[in-house]
């Protein structure tokens, strides 16, 4: 503890120059701006600056900290487009559509941003908070998750999302196989062979999970909108303004709460995520609203504030391993930890010792970042939440120009547009159908990380498939997912026979 | 892909550029196969940093992710043949592609192969806490019965990670198809998974331990280099020296059309061979993690195709690909 | 009934997918006992029942989509696929003022509105993406910041 409170007084010396401070805050800005742009989330936000702040000739705690601004603010910026326009800023905000989403086309913008900042920054606060007390101890907890238990995980992740199933029970399942079979396409992972390739180039490598999620929601959405217009139906917005309100917070605590710590701890483990963290917390939270769940996917604030709460957590979390043993548990991560060595800093627990100034200013501009970002986005609530007001004939096709932004810039492959038209098209079908799109998305990202780790269970055990049930951890999380499934579905019928005695009126 | 040569034709006429036959280096870019921040990136960064000042206009990155690479490969092949101001980064995993037919219809003659970047050695780890206290011991166990030791590496089997398992059982006589190999989605899970214990022994690289050495949570009990290296690692024995013909050089350069004026390949090994001397070059190759590799021009080229012979001819051993 | 035709060609692409998993994936050898086979054919299977049961029980009887407008989402269609093919030829700036400009004619908006809109879009979205955010952009004819 001592060692703690010694180290956060260097990092804060460090992080509190007026010089660091304002390298935050440019960080913070530029991150939100960029997470903004419809498929560019951290990872590339990151790898994009990544250049220009090395060339810029910073000290080496001052670049860190200009890049550790840029990955939390762009991790904030994926919740705006999603919130205004439908499409997912990254992979960690296709929750936050859910109900962020109706939020704005009630007229309620400005409440669904200014919640979502204030969900993000006790998400990723608790997680910096979290990191620096019990980094290093729950790194080493976080590298003993085995394949099997991965498995384990996805099985409790994909529990937790029964809750999403819709009017029709079916098309959700079919949705959910539509991702799983998407995710199929390109090399296998474990023998390298192709499947579904056709012996196109492009898709060697599979199809990129921004292409999909551009596709089905943002090309979706575009379509959507159009027919809208053009047969009348759609309304325009009045002007909003409206703001996050105390009642909602204290609506919404427990929630917070329970997601950042979920986030926290998806984001330790190496491999998932933001986008794991986001789904299993709305997941789990909708499930245990219990009989009043009915207003979740029409713009409840406990569905809004879970994924932000979780995805910022997670954020946070999957620094754990990068800076205490030098492992770098997602792409992100591992780019910072490129950028790391870059200043010839090696991370790991060395670091710690070797240089404080670097491992606790990067903490400590951390809780500096969190505060920046609240502080920015709030005032600028407005702004974006005027962007609604904006008539339709202008709106439309920015979101056609942004999606091509987002796609280029990083795929740079034209094939890629072409690819997020027809899954547009695609997208637009099947949400005139009634099919949920949000378990195409998450099939999509759990699938691949199920059937590889699966496999990898199998390979370690040569084949002997006690291998899923002979530990712990894995056991915890199976009667976890029996429990989302089983305890509400109880807890429902015990509220159902009730009721009627306490309702008396 | 009409596209990009109406894209050329617009930039020749915008340019005014009238030599048509041999034209000169004007902007010279490197082509990342991949998105911002992976291998191809740096050995793309390394040009644009070593090689400045031999060419008027500094080198751009472009990035051209798709397809492991094969996306760039077919593009090199088809539409910018002779495309006299573009490098693309390879490594070996590419080389390796490229044996094994992954590419496509094209091979190794399709191409011309510039300048190395620099390299990268393999190297046998395990976990601080292992019984095997030298190479020997784990050489010992893979002689008698390989299946019992669980092998790990950061690609699928086929790839470069699990070639460097396959080498070693093969110079102790054993069948690579009796190792019990677990493939995991790069080289920080694998880390993970040999510290947590779900593997026994990591195929990985050289590079990627510089963090860990002194935080002594892993042991490396072999390098898969020729020699020994320079230092921080020159502590580390060679699987050569202690008596096991297991070599595993991951190499990283640079490929260029097969039409491109000679000419003009040659500018770009020269400006190679130049820079090799120079402090920035060494300095820059050093903090990118790799070691020197020197090669450049036709040099270069038969050596890598000779290399790519012979990979294909281990990849047919293993069983990888059916002749 | 719309579903039910939706469902059935979903139907014959999943046929087609667990035919190439019954028949062509196979790998040379492998570690694990599942393969890279096991799994595309497990889905197919699960999809094919799904499938079946959404094409007994459908519920959705039509798009809802009249004439005008499925007219109009054609044009989109061939409009993004112009953009897309014309993205890297003429670069971000041309190519977005072009579909813009049509993009928001075809919503309502007047010539004057639209043309204006699309040149601002296009040359104020290039300067900040590339400029500002250090974004890769298709330059076109013009020379790169």
């Amino acid at each position: 503890m001592q060692e703690v409170l010694s180290g956060l007084s260097t990092g804060f010396g460090v992080a509190l120059l007026p010089f660091n401070i304002m390298l935050v805050l440019i960080g913070c800005f530029a991150g939100t701006l960029i997470g903004a742009l419809p498929g560019i989330g951290p990872i590339n936000g990151v790898a994009i600056l990544l250049p220009i702040a090395y060339s810029l000739g910073l000290p080496a705690e001052s670049a860190l900290i200009l890049l550790a601004g840029i990955y939390y603010g762009a991790e904030y910026g994926g919740r705006i487009s999603s919130i205004l326009l439908n499409v997912p800023g990254d992979a960690g905000a296709v929750m936050t559509t859910l109900d962020g989403n109706p939020m704005a086309r009630r007229g309620e913008a400005g409440r669904a941003l200014s919640l979502s900042a204030i969900a993000s920054f006790i998400g990723g606060t608790f997680a910096v908070i979290l990191m620096s007390l019990f980094g290093p101890s729950l790194a080493k907890i976080a590298v003993t998750f085995s394949p099997s238990d991965y498995v384990a995980l996805m099985v409790f992740a994909f529990a937790s999302l029964a809750s999403l199933v819709g009017k029709n029970a079916w098309k959700t399942f079919m949705g959910a196989l539509i991702g799983l079979m998407l995710a199929t396409m390109g090399i296998d992972a474990n023998t390298g062979i192709p499947r579904y390739t056709f012996d196109v180039p492009d898709l060697l490598a599979g199809i990129d999970f921004l292409v999909v999620v551009i596709g089905l929601f943002g090309m979706a959405e575009l379509f959507y909108l159009v027919e809208q217009q053009v047969s009348g139906k759609l309304k325009a917005l009045p002007i909003d303004n409206s703001f996050v309100r105390m009642s909602d917070l204290a609506k919404t605590k427990w929630t917070i709460l329970r997601c950042s710590i979920i986030g926290f701890f998806i984001g330790i483990l190496p491999g998932t995520g933001a986008s794991v963290a986001s789904a299993v917390a709305y997941g789990f939270e909708k499930r245990f609203a219990g009989s009043d769940a009915g207003e979740f996917g029409k713009g409840d604030i406990r569905g809004l504030a879970a994924p932000e709460a979780a995805n910022n957590a997670a954020a946070g979390g999957a620094m754990v391993p990068m800076l205490t043993l030098g492992i770098p548990g997602s792409g992100t991560t591992a780019i910072l930890l490129g950028a790391l060595l870059l200043f010839n800093v090696q991370p790991g627990p060395m670091m710690f010792m070797q240089r404080p100034e670097i491992a606790w200013g990067l903490i400590a501009s951390m809780y500096v970042g969190n505060i920046a970002l609240l502080v920015i986005n709030l005032p600028m609530v407005g702004i974006f939440s005027r962007m609604l007001t904006v008539p339709q004939h202008y709106l439309t096709p920015i979101i056609a120009v942004l999606a091509f932004i987002g796609v280029y810039s990083i795929v740079s492959n034209p094939f890629d547009l072409y690819l997020i038209i027809i899954l547009g098209i695609f997208g637009w079908i099947l949400r005139k159908l009634d099919f949920p799109l949000a378990p195409v998305i998450l099939g999509f990202v759990l699938g691949g990380l199920l059937e590889d780790n699966l496999r990898r269970a199998l390979s370690i055990s040569a084949g002997d498939w006690s291998i899923l049930f002979n530990n712990w951890k894995s056991i915890i999380l199976y009667v976890c997912a029996l429990a989302v499934i089983v305890i509400p579905a109880l807890l429902n019928r015990w509220f159902k026979v009730k009721k009627p005695t306490l309702d008396v009126k | 892909m009409k596209s990009m040569i109406f894209k050329m034709l617009v930039a020749a006429s915008c340019l005014g550029v009238a030599n048509s036959a041999s034209a000169e280096i004007t902007s010279p870019e490197c082509i990342a196969p991949a998105r911002p921040g992976g291998g191809f990136d740096l050995t793309c960064r390394i040009a644009q940093m070593g090689l400045k000042g031999q060419f008027e206009d500094p080198i751009q990155v472009i990035y051209m992710p798709g397809g492991i690479g094969a996306v760039a490969f077919n593009l090199f092949n088809t539409k910018r043949t002779s495309d006299s101001n573009a490098i693309v980064a390879f490594s070996s995993g590419s080389l390796l592609n490229i044996a094994t037919g992954k590419f496509g219809k094209f091979d190794e003659n399709d191409v011309r192969f510039v300048a190395t970047a620099g390299a990268d050695f393999g190297a046998v780890i395990v976990p601080v806490k292992s019984k095997y206290q030298t190479l020997s011991d784990l050489m010992d166990d893979f002689k008698t019965d390989p299946g019992k030791i669980v092998v790990g590496a950061g690609g699928s089997v086929g790839s470069q990670d699990w070639m460097k398992g396959a080498l070693l059982l093969k110079s102790v006589g054993s069948d690579p198809r009796d190792m019990r190999y677990v493939a995991f989605d790069g080289g920080g899970e694998a880390i993970s998974a040999l510290l947590g214990g779900s593997i026994e022994v990591y195929m990985g690289d050289v590079g990627e331990m510089a963090p860990h050495l002194e935080a002594g949570t892993m042991r490396v009990l072999a390098v898969m280099s020729g020699e020994r290296l320079p230092a921080p690692f020159d502590v580390f024995p060679t699987a050569i020296e202690l008596g096991y013909d297991a070599e595993w050089t991951i190499m990283r350069g640079f490929y260029m059309g097969n039409d491109v004026p000679e000419e003009d390949f040659q500018t770009w090994a020269t400006a190679f061979a130049e820079s090799y001397k120079t402090d920035e070059f060494k300095k820059i190759r050093k903090e990118k993690g790799l070691m020197p590799l020197e090669l450049h021009g036709a040099d270069m080229d038969k050596k890598v195709k000779e290399l790519i012979v012979k990979l294909r001819g281990i990849a047919i051993e293993a069983g990888l690909i059916e002749q | 009934m719309v579903d039910r035709v939706f469902a059935g060609i979903l139907l014959l692409v999943t046929i087609c997918y667990g035919y190439i998993a019954f028949t062509i994936i196979k790998a040379p050898f492998q570690y694990d006992p599942l393969g890279p086979e096991s799994w595309p054919q497990i889905l197919c299977i699960l999809s094919v029942i799904s499938l079946l049961i959404l094409m007994w029980k459908p519920d959705v009887e039509s798009f809802d989509t009249k004439r005008p407008t499925w007219i109009k989402l054609a044009i989109v269609t061939v409009l993004l696929f112009a953009y897309a093919e014309l993205y890297e030829p003429l670069g971000f700036i041309i190519a977005t003022v072009i579909f813009t400009t049509f993009m928001s004619r075809l919503l309502q908006a007047t010539w004057l509105q639209a043309a204006v809109f699309g040149v601002t879009l296009g040359v104020l979205g290039y300067l900040i993406c590339t400029g500002l955010l250090g974004l890769n952009l298709p330059s076109g004819p013009f020379p790169k910041l």
